[in-house]
């Protein structure tokens, strides 16, 4: 796992550290086709995200009181370190894919561990300089990732963008990859899909992805770096043709959204952030009840730390359960608490903590 | 203004008779009591508090002697410990409640915290060279004879107090002060200066006349008589007492239970006095039937006819240990002509009230009496404001401890203001 370590950037607020931030806030939920949406999250405190893109998150979804884990890429660039972004495709059946489409909004929270994964131009620097970047369905966002990085920091990078989709309304990111090769002549994109859509009939590349869609954009390609996501058989006809054709696959990258096809050292790593993510941080809701203010309290974090995260100011002074000047009433709820001599066992069994040194066991409702 | 160093106060001290009450000044003069403060208050071993008022750690009370605050705590390691009740910081005052429990000892104003032993742990804002540790609670020395807790304001408290407690302490650990709780107390404020509250303590010459609740338990004749007033009933009941006061001491002292008086009023810088003495009727307790008020005895007694052991402290305090009870009076002064006077019952502190104990029952007979005291001393506090007042003269059979208490006050004052050698009084 790359975890990145807390410190300063030159911007002057802290970088991500997956330890300590581990749950994410969700800011917004943009749809971008008709079973495609994006889900941009925050940190709960100030702080830039660090990641090569290409990469991925574990999330753990707590679904009808189960918990999930999913792997997904993210699609944002690490050149807009504020936010990370997922894009996922409602998948017929599909728990997460669906729980996510219908039920999760701005403002709610998702445990995330991360980033993982070396699938990214930056592991892999093509010689040449030349890269082709050919993805199936949603496996265009670790795509998406690195040309918009690109883009960002203006790189001329010669990169061609191949996706294949099954109908024009189904091409994520249409625009903006239309506005970024346009703005960027390093960018070259195009597009395969099987059919027209009802509205829209298709004048580009049709049908599945072959050797002469591949030529015919790319006639370079043995020349080039060559990076393939989406679905198992989408990657299994890519490396075919590749084989066919000649291509030294020591260029040719993978990268599967489906766990069991993670190479054997991806999914221990998964694996291990999956247990990580159960084991150490869960989350609990933290009810002011005077206040009417609900937090999110990690189980990691002190009450008080939520809180103040959350904006809300509460007396308190040395932070260590030494003064007792956060004194609180807790109303329900169990606390794990560590002080330093600020509170008596009987105060304790009369029902108060120290919320500077108390960290939640379960939801706690404090009137205050 | 009377000048402390002035020959008025230490004429008054010198010039004062033995065996006749105090010149008015003593009673009325704020001067006076200021010195008081000085030389009495700020500079002798008081009686403040019981163990059982601060039970368990971080149990605190507060008790405010004149100008000073102070702080008594039970630390983690059950020690009970005394502070000036003053922050470091600004000097805010820290604990405000007369009696709470605290985790640290956290001053309200700007939370410098500081632990049970003193130390300031906790003090935000103070910047790189601060030291903390030069920032620490001031202690108050504080001492605890079987459960009694005594402080002393001085910066070097009188040695003697050791040996007080080496003869007290077989006295009163019987009774198991520490392992008792507070079954009731009560503030009354007598109005009156602090030594006619002590004085009215030192003798019983008025009980018969205005304590028929207290002389259901006590003897008329047990603290002295004068034997060319007795007929010949009161007489007989007199040699009976004394033969009782005798066999008693015998069959206590016999048992392990230290029971012979002990005195040393006013031959001590530390002056006290104890003896255990018997009681009429059931001779149980002081209650209004003479039996124990509560059915858990205190300690490992032969018998639940332990009597009542008294025991007097100077300059502020009086006991009654009983074998089911005892009771503490700590007399604190507040002005000339106020004195606070804390009475305090305590009972095993496994007896639970309403099953072992009825508190009425257990209070009754001290409650009464320590009314109809405080209106005795206020009678005598009037009377010394006016100019018909003179020192009058002390019983010589019923009166010998009021007079040492004048002689230990005029002697500690002398010692204090007088510049001239304080000619030893005799015990």
């Amino acid at each position: 796992m790359d975890a990145a370590s807390p410190a300063p950037t030159s911007t002057g607020f802290y970088e991500w550290n997956p330890e300590e931030d581990d749950v994410l806030i969700c800011r917004a939920v943009r749809e971008e086709t008709h079973d495609v949406k994006s889900f941009i999250f925050a940190p709960r405190s100030q702080r830039r995200f660090a990641f090569t893109p290409g990469q991925f998150l574990t999330f753990e979804f707590e679904i009808e009181g189960e918990a999930i884990h999913r792997c997904y890429t993210i699609s944002s660039a690490p050149s807009r370190p504020d936010t990370v972004s997922i894009t996922v495709k409602r998948v017929p059946g599909g728990p997460v894919s669906n729980w996510l489409h219908d039920h999760f909004r701005p403002g709610q929270m998702l445990k995330a561990a991360g980033p993982m994964g070396d699938f990214s131009w930056t592991h892999h620097p093509s010689r040449t300089g030349k890269y082709l970047l050919i993805s199936g369905g949603s496996g265009i966002t670790p795509m998406m990732s690195m040309t918009r990085t690109a883009y960002d920091l203006a790189e001329i990078r010669d990169t061609i963008f191949l996706h294949a989709a099954r109908s024009p309304d189904d091409i994520v990111f249409d625009d903006e990859i239309a506005v970024m090769s346009r703005r960027n002549r390093s960018i070259r994109a195009a597009h395969i899909v099987e059919g027209d859509s009802p509205l829209q009939a298709w004048p580009g590349f049709r049908g599945r992805i072959s050797r002469a869609a591949i030529e015919a954009v790319a006639p370079d390609f043995r020349e080039r770096e060559i990076f393939v996501c989406g679905p198992s058989p989408f990657m299994a006809a890519v490396r075919a043709i590749l084989k066919e054709a000649g291509f030294d696959m020591s260029r040719h990258h993978e990268e599967s959204f489906n766990f069991e096809e993670l190479a054997p050292q991806e999914q221990a790593a998964v694996e291990e952030a999956a247990a990580a993510l159960e084991s150490e941080v869960r989350s609990w809701k933290i009810e002011f009840a005077k206040t009417k203010r609900v937090v999110e309290c990690p189980e990691t974090m002190t009450i008080l730390e939520a809180a103040r995260r959350a904006g809300m100011r509460l007396p308190s002074s040395c932070s260590k359960g030494m003064c007792g000047t956060c004194k609180s009433k807790k109303v329900s709820g169990t606390v794990e608490m560590h002080h330093q001599g600020g509170i008596r066992q009987r105060e304790v069994d009369a029902g108060m903590m120290l919320i500077c040194c108390s960290k939640p066991r379960s939801d706690v409702v404090v009137e205050r | 203004m009377l000048d402390r160093t002035d020959t008025s106060l230490t004429s008054l001290l010198r010039r004062r008779r033995p065996g006749y009450s105090l010149e008015a000044p003593f009673y009325t003069s704020p001067e006076i009591f200021a010195a008081d403060m000085d030389a009495i208050f700020e500079r002798h071993w008081l009686f403040v508090a019981v163990e059982p008022d601060v039970p368990e750690p971080g149990d605190v009370m507060t008790v405010d002697i004149g100008r000073n605050a102070v702080l008594i705590v039970r630390d983690d390691d059950m020690q009970v410990r005394a502070f000036h009740n003053v922050c470091r910081h600004r000097g805010a005052r820290l604990v405000h409640e007369e009696k709470g429990t605290v985790g640290n000892l956290v001053c309200r104003y700007h939370t410098w915290t500081y632990n049970l032993e003193g130390s300031l742990i906790h003090a935000e804002h103070m910047g790189e060279g601060f030291d903390a540790s030069c920032h620490g609670l001031k202690p108050v020395h504080i001492r605890s004879l079987e459960g009694l807790i005594f402080i002393c304001l001085a910066d070097e408290p009188p040695a003697d107090f050791d040996e007080m407690a080496a003869v007290m302490g077989p006295y009163i650990a019987p009774h198991n002060i520490k392992n008792a709780k507070i079954a009731h107390q009560h503030d009354l404020i007598e109005p009156g200066n602090w030594k006619l509250t002590m004085e009215n303590n030192r003798e019983c010459y008025h009980c018969g006349a205005n304590h028929p609740e207290l002389t259901v338990p006590l003897f008329a004749y047990g603290f002295g008589f004068a034997p060319e007033d007795l007929d010949e009933t009161e007489r007989a009941q007199a040699e009976r007492y004394g033969c009782l006061v005798t066999d008693s001491h015998d069959d206590w002292e016999r048992a392990g239970i230290p029971s012979r008086m002990r005195e040393h009023l006013d031959d001590m810088v530390t002056g006290y006095r104890t003896e255990r003495l018997p009681l009429d009727g059931e001779g149980e307790s002081h209650t209004m039937d003479t039996k124990a008020a509560c059915r858990i005895p205190l300690g490992a007694f032969p018998s639940a006819k332990m009597g009542g052991l008294h025991f007097w402290t100077q300059p502020n305090s009086w006991h009654h240990f009983m074998g089911d009870h005892a009771v503490t009076f700590s007399a604190i002064p507040l002005d000339a002509e106020r004195t606070l006077v804390r009475t305090t019952w305590l009972v095993h502190k496994d007896a639970v009230e309403g099953v072992d104990y009825d508190l009425q029952n257990l209070i009754d007979v001290w409650m009464t009496t320590n009314v109809q005291d405080s209106e005795l001393v206020g009678f005598c506090q009037d009377g010394a404001r006016t100019a018909g007042y003179e020192p009058g003269p002390y019983s010589p059979y019923t009166e010998m401890l009021v007079d040492k208490f004048c002689n230990w006050y005029v002697q500690r004052m002398r010692a204090r203001f007088d510049p001239a050698p304080v000619a030893a009084v005799a015990a």
